[in-house]
Formats: C-alpha cells, structure tokens, sequence
C-alpha cells in the first residue's frame, strides 16, 4: 500500500468516576478537558471528528441524538463525522475501531472519541428498570434479567462446576484490581485497598458473588484522541501508540443463541482475539500488559483462558500465580479496571485504551516493565459481543 | 405485589396505572404492534412455538419474519418442546428490576440434544426459595401479565397480555 497512514491514539483523559451530582453533557466536558490537559498542544479547533459512544442518554438524560450536542457543548465543529455509537460495555473502544478505520482511509484526520453515562437517576429504581431495556427486552428481560449478577453468577457457578475454580481464586482478582485502583484518584472506588479476608468476607450478592466481586455501575466519561500519525507528531512529542489491529464478533442477543457448549466457554471471545491477533500480526504471548473486562471476577479468569494467556480451565490458577500483578508476566487492569476504577458503560472502552497508551509510553501510575505490545478488550450485553483492540509502539510492517 | 395481583393492573406496575410503553418490562404483544402476535396466541392455547424455515429448515429463537440463516420469508410456526433440565439456578432477593417478585428465581435451561433449542434462561415460578436444584426437570407453563391500552382511532382499546415460564416438575 502506497503512503498507508496508521492511527494511533495520543492520549486522553478521564472523568471522576462514581455516583456524580452532575448532568451527562457536563461529564461529556469534564473528560474532553481531561483529555486536552493530556495532550497540551492539542487545538479543539484541529478535531475534525467525534464520535460519542453512550447508551443511557438517550433515556436517561432524554438525549437522543447525542453527538450534536456533545459537539455543541464541547465547541467542536466536525467536519469529517459527527455520531453516536451504542454497543453498551464496548462503546469508546467501538469508536476507536470506527475512528482508526476513518484515519487510516483518509477520511478524517483528527478524531475525538468520546464515552459517557449518567446512570444513577433521581429514584435509584429507575437504574435497575433500565437494564430491561439494556437487555433483549421481550425475551430475557421479560424473565426478569435486568442487572447482570444474576447472569454472571451462573456462568461463574458453571465454571467452578467444570474446572475447579474456587471462591478464592476470584477474590485474588478483586484484591489485584482494588489495590491497582487504590492509587487512582479518578476511580469510583479510590483510595479503597482490599484483602483477601475483606473480599472473602463481603456480603453475598448472588451466590457465589459477594460485594467485591462485582464491579460498580458508575456515572462517568472517558475522551480520546485518534489521530494520524503526523498530526499526533504535530499535537504531543512523546512515542506513539499504535492501534495494530481488532477484533469485534457479536454472536447473539439473547440466552437461545449462547454459542458455548457450557457458560462456562466463551469461544466469541478466542475468536474476536484471533481476528485482533491476525490484524495486528501477533499472538497471545506477545502481549505484555492488558486491560480486560472485569466487570465480574469471574469474567476476568475466563477472559485470561480465552485470549490464549493461560490453558482454558487454568484462569483460577494463573490469576493465583500473581502473573496478573505488577511484577508478574503480564499486568492485568492495572489502573483498578471495572472492579474499582468503575463502569460507565460506553466510557469504559476509551478508559482502558487511555491505560494502554500511558503504559506503552512509560508513564503509567502502576507502570509494567517495558511493554511494547498491549491489548484491551470489552465484553457487552449479557456477555453476547466482545471487542478486542491490539495496541504496540510499532505499527504493523 | 404478586404477578396474579400485578397482572390485574393495566398499564405499568411501577407507574400506579399510566401506560409509558417506553417504560413497560413486558413485549408488546397485539398484531398492531407485533408481526409475531401468533407466538402469543399460540402461548394462550397453551403452546411454546416459533418460526421455522420452509426453505432451508432452520429453526430460530425468538420467532421472526425472515429466516437468520438464509433469509426466506417463507415460515412456519412450531412447537418447542415444554420441557428442560435445570443447569444453574440464580436467586435474586433484592435487586430484582421493580415489577418483578422476589425472589426472583432465573434458571439456565437445557432442552436436551434433539431440541432446535439447545439452551435458554428462564424463569422459574410458583417456586420457593432455595427448593430448585441442578438437574431438577422444569416444564413450560403460560400466565398473565398487565393488559395495556392502545388508541383505535377515538377509542381505546385493552390489549390483554400473556408470557410463559417455566415450573418445577414435582
């Protein structure tokens, strides 16, 4: 390909994470200027892209069309592409596949992308009653799946069932995320540190599922910046990160279309990661360091198996190795994940990706030794999408 | 509220009597609003069906108006089989979406190798708290839930709804 230009993302910033005394635009706002702090010689006027990636405006904050009015509050007047992505979980990283694919064809040049929810709502009910909506709502929902605990905790109790994984295997991944979160002032759970006998010891949720197993919903947003090669030059003088390749398999909406033998077999997964391993020219033991989808412990020990980091069957026992620690073969999560940074759906995706850039460019807070290629991955609806995005400090040659 | 009482009210529970169909948690059935209102009158007369392909055979769950797999619109309706083996069972004693009792008892289902449907989370009522057990059989049953209105013109007219669960063979 002659002058093939490759994208990569130049940094970002976050939102405070938690249940927040604010409107979902003014969320939108805090993360851009988190973002443009991140990125000081970035000029909103350069941003000829956006693309919002939220769920629950549309009901919640009664804001349908959102990109415009995103847009409107930031000052941002897009000349390349101005949408709303849903894809609930994998919102922000699903705009950053829309917007490497807009770089890389010339289509646009400078791409802010952007995640957001405002989840908690006047009467708590409300939040819970949304999730019926969330789901496929005249089959699941109608049998009275709203929040997903109740989901997870059968894939969990499967997954104990079939390979043994214990109660205290899962509690190592809350301890591993809480204490990664505990250094992270924007995460809805800082400065709370965890142990064993505290994540053991936590009220029950949904059996086998105690408090610190499950992530928080969070009110919050998360900003990006996609750009081409040469405008990141332009824009900010540390290395570049390079978006290698992606994966996103959608198999199902609701329980009858499962593609796994079990619960406990996520093969939508192992094939998103083949798809984003292919693209990005890389394999399973490349990756150096990794933000997964938490939002359950359990998820993560199946998440490990199925992106070809450990045996399947073996999530338990290597999230029990410490691999996943800082000074492990391979930090997982390490700015809290979902557990403890917290999980505002659609800003989810673009939070982790901003991770990912800190740590390939050697300034992240719980900083991994040396990574050069790193991977992010979402999960969405009643685990029926996964999303995964292979990053590197090189592009593909 | 229990669903006999719930189902008495039309409109939404959690609304006290106005209909906001944005905010119902159950489908909306009439063939006004659903090319698939048969899967509903068939769960009147009893029946767990849905739609099967005419050109390629395939089965699909939930019904359609086009085959997912090779996209005919030529389809018929029929029968699943009423019964399934508990793989997991979930209760959920708060939390559960307003609307819905507690505990609210939701099952992964097995419908055995034969069946066009190989699994499905369902719900498993007239059961009491910690009485459902894995490898317990449940079979298909049909109740009703809260009608709602629809405008006819000047009119209004009360859909009557239905929706199935399942229950555990004693």
């Amino acid at each position: 390909m002659v002058n093939k230009t490759n994208a990569v993302i130049v940094g970002g910033g976050v939102s405070k994470f938690g249940v927040r005394e604010a409107h979902i635009l003014e969320l939108f706002q805090e993360a851009a200027k988190a973002c443009s702090d991140d990125i000081p010689r970035l000029k909103p006027t350069e941003i000829d892209g956006l693309i919002v990636c939220t769920t629950m405006a549309g009901r919640h904050s009664s804001a349908l069309n959102t990109a415009p009015l995103v847009a409107h509050r930031l000052g941002l007047k897009p000349t390349s592409i101005c949408i709303r992505i849903d894809t609930l979980c994998a919102g922000s990283n699903s705009g950053i596949i829309v917007a490497k694919g807009m770089i890389e064809s010339g289509i646009a040049e400078v791409i802010l992308v952007t995640g957001a929810e405002k989840v908690y709502m006047p009467q708590r009910w409300e939040t819970n009653y949304t999730q019926l909506a969330v789901n496929d709502h005249d089959w699941d929902s109608a049998m009275g799946l709203g929040v997903p605990p109740p989901f997870f905790a059968m894939i969990a109790k499967m997954h104990m069932k079939r390979y043994g994984t214990t109660k205290e295997q899962m509690a190592r991944v809350a301890v591993a995320n809480y204490n990664y979160g505990a250094t992270n002032p924007k995460g809805h759970f800082y400065p709370k540190t965890l142990t064993m006998d505290e994540a053991l010891g936590a009220r029950l949720i949904a059996d086998p599922f105690g408090l610190f197993d499950c992530c928080p919903l969070s009110d919050g947003a998360s900003a990006v910046i996609v750009a081409s090669e040469q405008r990141a030059k332009d824009m900010s003088d540390r290395s570049l990160v390079y978006i290698r390749g992606t994966g996103q398999h959608a198999t199902h909406s609701m329980s009858a279309g499962w593609p796994g033998e079990t619960l406990a077999e996520w093969p939508h997964l192992k094939k998103a990661a083949e798809v984003a391993y292919k693209n990005a020219r890389v394999s399973a033991k490349d990756i150096d360091v990794a933000q997964v989808h938490d939002c359950f412990t359990i998820s993560e020990i199946i998440e490990v198996e199925e992106l070809g980091f450990c045996k399947k069957g073996e999530g338990g026992d290597y999230i029990a190795s410490g691999a996943i620690n800082i000074d492990g073969e391979r930090p997982i999560n390490t700015d809290g994940g979902l557990l403890s940074h917290g999980h505002p759906f659609g800003a989810s995706g673009a939070r982790q990706s901003i991770e990912i850039c800190k740590q390939l460019q050697g300034r992240a807070t719980n900083q991994a030794k040396d990574p050069k290629i790193a991977l992010a991955h979402n999960l969405s609806g009643t685990c029926a999408q996964h999303t995964v995005l292979v990053y590197g400090t090189e592009p593909v040659k | 509220m229990t669903d006999i009482e719930t189902a008495k009210i039309v409109g939404t529970p959690a609304l006290e009597g106005t209909y906001i169909s944005e905010m119902d948690m159950w489908p909306l059935e009439c063939r006004e609003f659903n090319r698939n209102y048969h899967f509903y009158d068939n769960l009147r007369e009893g029946r767990f069906t849905t739609t099967k392909c005419r050109k390629c055979g395939h089965i699909a769950f939930p019904p359609g108006v086009i085959c997912p797999k090779c996209w005919s619109e030529e389809l018929e309706w029929v029968d699943l089989p009423k019964m399934a083996t508990v793989v997991a069972v979930t209760e959920t004693q708060a939390g559960a979406p307003l609307g819905f009792p507690s505990p609210l008892i939701i099952a992964w289902l097995n419908f055995g190798k034969d069946s066009p449907i190989k699994h499905l989370l369902g719900r498993v009522i007239n059961c009491a708290e910690g009485e459902l057990k894995d490898g317990d059989e449940v079979k298909f049953v049909v109740f009703d839930v809260p009608a709602h209105p629809i405008d006819v013109k000047k009119e209004t007219k009360v859909c009557d709804r239905v929706y199935y669960a399942f229950e555990r063979v004693k």
